[in-house]
């Protein structure tokens, strides 16, 4: 097995793993750093993100009101010292990032341009048309190149984590072209792998984010934190689940019923005025809209369509120039693949997984408790979201964390040494000894395919928008038994080289990881908070019982066991979730 | 730097015929061989010169030639040639122009198309004109 | 109840191991008014042959990964449906002009060599602190490149390009569109710098100005523009070259 030495391996080359790279080749460049990416670095999921990235930019804006903004948005479930820490670097890092030449739209006197966005007191999203995710993913790939102590692995699948001695020691990968295994020894391991929205069936993800990351993490008994916090985005393409950006509701769109009524009205969001205010209506957070899109179907009032219950997202009045300029990208997805030109007719939306909250547990300075072990980006639970994360402020996140992550896991690997190869080397043939298996495995019964369809479903029923004990446990057994059953998946692929059915079996078993983490946690959490809403009556909030973060402990052969840690209250008091016409009567009180 | 992997060995398919695999590439083909037509014609007008020189009996050998029925034929097909060239030849002129901005607006592509074959059409309208006039 | 509609997808495999040269292969699949050719090809290794091996991921035309060619032409998978490509059969190969690896999987290391190749990274003409707050610039000056910053790097372009399928060195239209927009930001001070790949003769010199690239971009960047605008460029940087070092760019 061929064996690279390096100082940090990063597992991921999306937005997070990327920028943490750029931080350890431009602080350290002694300092060897292995970029690993199961796809090339452009591929990333951080690509289709849409909307923007949030930073205090305008004079009437205030870090104080971010904070707040945030921590709100998360339901009290931040560690608010994180959060702090965050809007305080945030503005800094979109300037470092349009330094290494990154489009942002502008204003007409050349400043970087904002705008409103989901559950934001000010307008503080900076955009880049709408693929902002597209054009930062492009611009830290192509600043990374710059560097020569970051080594590519491009098409590397990262199979294992190697820990001895109780720290980690670098990872197992598979070489997919060849199908061959690699040893990656490292001082530390940064995981940027991102979230894990592919265990359910109707999501914005692409089909690489299955929770690589996370599983690997898990099963080596680091605790995935607040994994039942699963974000639905309320306006996604019905069918395939694609991305319909924040970025239309900001731009003034509405969200009508099959009454043409604008309904987030009749949910705490109103009064309906004709332009966007923010905090208000279709510019409330995504887990009130996303609820109140699962009411308006109980009570009939969605629109039936070839691909389930549809609202619609109605652009008409924006006109088709301003369309054309400031969402270009949404305009030819929904005349390409939906037939529908936004300027002439509503487009038809419903709710679909987006975001995973939750994930590998992270102090403020990204590391696990798993020393040497170091996590950023969606794939990791650092604090600042909690139970509802604000739209653009998990771009801004991959910056400002990535960042530490890079700096941190360099400060960790000066003051460390390699650990013994003859042991690694070990600890890595039984690892791929664990991979090869599920591929020469001769008697296979079941069907990647089939496992992954029904955790999908099951996950989408028991484990929604909305959850009662019943139907999560329900999920519970049938994750469970599929877990039983994937001992016996079986593949037609039995080569080598390119043999991506093989890295589909791998990723099913991660998923299969990440989602009991998740339903589990949804299960033992006995109130509603944020993401997490319960029908059997625990529909209200309960900070004396709850107000602290779920954490997830991988058991093998057995479902996970759930324990809690406290959340970091500093300054903001947890208090109601203030939108519509309440945020007006907040803000009179001061 | 991306490590380079150990590749197991790839397939490289023939370009032999690629041009008649899509159309878009025959059209290609078409308007690089109008370039041909441009060489015979210069040819044409080369010899016409030569003849030109060598006195009012050979300039008048070259003219009674020109009048043959295969002369005819060949100037019929030279003239398509020639506008095909022109049509394509405005077609991809754009590209090779840097953006042009008017009054702070981007000239289409499509525009400065345009412009060039109305430009040609006036030249050869006027030129024809002018021909007729002279020969008469 | 209507009669589920199938269509037959032909899919041109080769494996590394087992075979001297890529053989068709064929298969039924039902199929709606909205099923992309991904989704197509999914199915097939989902349900029917899970040895069939694509590139994909975004599914929505941003991550640029699943290019191929579609019934001869390159194309991205995931936004191409089989509503359009009735009767069929729908021949899908890999995208051309690349050595195949497997299946529908071409090699793009190639690719991603060039694209490192050309300084593709801001090189200020200014130097500007932090503190300082961004560059300022109008959105007419981005409005300059920001068509050619739209590249998703999926190299259905280099399918298009004869040229490139004649001689792999070519630089290629997607890769010298990247060049350009960097040269045209007008934040950028580094195009004497990028000057030699545009010049060599397998920089804008090998384009013969075909223009098929742009005809398939799937995001109107416009390659044949950027190769061929520079052409002028790298004419007069070779002709003024005689007025000495410290001539400013142009």
């Amino acid at each position: 097995m061929d064996t690279f030495t390096v100082d940090i391996a990063i597992v991921g080359a999306g937005g997070a793993g990327l920028r943490a790279a750029i931080a350890v080749a431009e602080s350290h460049p002694a300092l060897t750093v292995a970029l690993i990416s199961k796809v090339y670095p452009m591929r990333s999921h951080t690509v289709a993100a849409e909307g923007g990235a949030a930073a205090v930019t305008l004079g009437q804006d205030t870090l104080e009101d971010h904070f707040h903004d945030t921590v709100a948005g998360g339901d009290w479930l931040c560690e608010q010292d994180v959060v702090e820490y965050f809007v305080g670097h945030a503005r800094e890092e979109l300037v470092q990032l349009e330094h290494w030449g990154c489009p942002w739209s502008r204003r007409p006197d050349g400043r970087a341009n904002v705008r409103a966005f989901g559950g934001m007191k000010t307008e503080r999203t900076w955009f880049a048309a709408d693929r902002t995710g597209f054009h930062m993913l492009h611009t830290l790939f192509q600043t990374s190149i710059r560097y020569p102590s970051i080594r590519r692995f491009d098409e590397h699948f990262c199979v294992d984590l190697i820990v001895e001695g109780g720290r980690v020691q670098g990872v197992l990968v598979i070489e997919i072209a060849s199908g061959d295994f690699r040893v990656i020894q490292a001082k530390a391991v940064i995981i940027a792998t991102g979230g894990a929205g592919r265990v359910f069936r109707e999501n914005t993800n692409g089909g690489i984010v299955t929770g690589d990351g996370m599983a690997l993490a898990y099963r080596h008994g680091v605790p995935l934190r607040d994994m039942e916090f699963v974000q639905y985005h309320p306006t996604c393409m019905p069918g395939t689940g694609l991305l319909f950006t924040e970025a239309c509701r900001g731009e003034g769109g509405f969200l009508l019923n099959r009454a043409g009524y604008r309904y987030l009205q009749d949910y705490g969001l109103g009064p309906a005025e004709p332009t966007p205010r923010n905090k208000a209506m279709e510019l409330g957070p995504r887990d009130r809209l996303s609820q109140a899109y699962w009411h308006e179907r109980q009570r009939g009032r969605t629109i039936s369509a070839p691909h389930g219950e549809v609202v619609h997202l109605d652009l008409r009045h924006l006109g088709e120039a301003r369309l054309r300029e400031r969402l270009p990208q949404i305009y030819e997805l929904a005349l390409r693949y939906l037939g529908i030109d936004p300027s002439r007719e509503p487009i038809p939306v419903l709710p679909a997984v987006h975001y995973t909250m939750g994930g590998i547990m992270a102090d403020g300075t990204t590391a696990s408790p798993l020393p040497g072990l170091y996590s950023a980006g969606e794939c990791s639970s650092i604090g600042i979201h909690g139970a509802n994360r604000l739209g653009s402020n998990s771009l801004t996140e991959l910056l400002v964390f990535g960042k530490v992550a890079g700096l941190e896991a360099a400060r960790y690997v000066n003051a460390t040494s390699h650990g013994d190869a003859a042991s690694v080397g070990a600890l890595a043939e039984a690892s791929a000894a664990r991979a090869l298996e599920l591929l020469t495995r001769p008697r296979a019964t079941e069907r990647i395919a089939t496992l992954r369809r029904e955790m999908a479903k099951s996950m989408e029923d028991g484990c929604g928008i909305y959850r009662t004990a019943a139907t999560l446990q329900s999920t519970c057994n049938r994750l469970a038994e599929l877990k039983q059953r994937y001992q016996r998946v079986g593949l037609d692929d039995h080569s080598r080289p390119w043999n991506t059915e093989w890295l589909l079996a791998i990723e099913l078993g991660y998923l299969l990881d990440v989602a009991q983490a998740m339903a589990h946690s949804a299960l033992e959490r006995r109130e509603s908070r944020g993401c997490h809403q319960r029908l059997d009556g625990f529909e209200q909030r309960d900070d004396a019982g709850f107000l602290r973060h779920s954490l997830a402990f991988y058991r093998a052969d057995d479902v996970p066991r759930i324990d809690y840690g406290p959340v970091k209250i500093t300054r903001s008091q947890p208090g109601t979730r203030v939108y519509g016409a309440a945020t007006e009567a907040a803000r009179a009180h001061g | 730097m991306s490590v380079v992997a150990n590749r197991p060995r790839p397939y490289v398919r023939s370009m032999r015929g690629w041009w008649r695999r899509d159309p878009f590439f025959m059209r290609y083909m078409l308007r690089e061989a109008t370039a041909v037509g441009v060489l015979i014609y210069a040819i044409v007008l080369t010899v016409g010169v030569v003849r030109l020189a060598q006195g009012e009996a050979a300039w008048n050998g070259w003219l009674a030639a020109l009048r043959s029925p295969w002369s005819v034929l060949l100037h019929l097909a030279l003239l398509l040639a020639m506008m095909f060239h022109a049509l394509t030849w405005f077609e991809i002129m754009p590209k090779t122009l840097p953006a042009l901005l008017i009054g702070g607006r981007r000239v289409a592509a499509a525009t400065i198309t345009r412009g060039g074959w109305t430009a040609t059409l006036v030249a050869s309208g006027a030129l024809f004109a002018l021909a007729w006039w002279w020969g008469s | 109840m209507a009669e589920q509609r199938t269509v037959e997808i032909q899919v041109l495999r080769y494996h590394p191991q087992h075979d001297e040269q890529p053989a068709w292969q064929s298969y039924k699949i039902p199929f709606s008014d909205d099923t992309s050719v991904l989704q197509g090809l999914l199915y097939i290794k989902d349900e029917i042959d899970g040895t069939l091996s694509f590139r994909w991921s975004c599914r929505m035309a941003i991550c640029g990964s699943c290019g191929m060619m579609i019934n001869g032409k390159p194309q991205l998978s995931c936004h191409t449906f089989l509503r359009d490509l009735l009767p069929g059969p729908v021949r899908i190969e890999a995208l051309a002009h690349f050595p195949v690896e497997r299946d529908l999987i071409v090699s793009a290391g190639g690719f991603v060599g060039k694209l490192e190749s050309i300084k593709p990274y801001l090189l200020p003409r200014e130097p500007r602190a932090l503190a300082a707050g961004e560059y300022l610039q109008t959105p007419e000056e981005l409005e300059r490149y920001e068509q050619f910053s739209a590249c998703i790097n999926c190299m259905l372009c280099y399918a298009a390009c004869p040229e490139f399928g004649l001689n792999a060195d070519f630089v290629g239209p997607g890769v010298l569109a990247l060049l350009h927009r960097y040269n045209a930001d007008s934040r950028d001070g580094g195009r004497a710098e990028r000057m030699p790949v545009l010049n060599a003769e397998e920089g804008v010199w090998t384009c013969m100005a075909v223009g098929y690239c742009s005809e398939v971009c799937p995001k109107r960047v416009d390659p044949a523009h950027a190769v061929n605008q520079n052409k002028a460029t790298s004419a007069a940087d070779y002709f003024l070259r005689f007025l000495g070092p410290k001539r400013g760019p142009l």
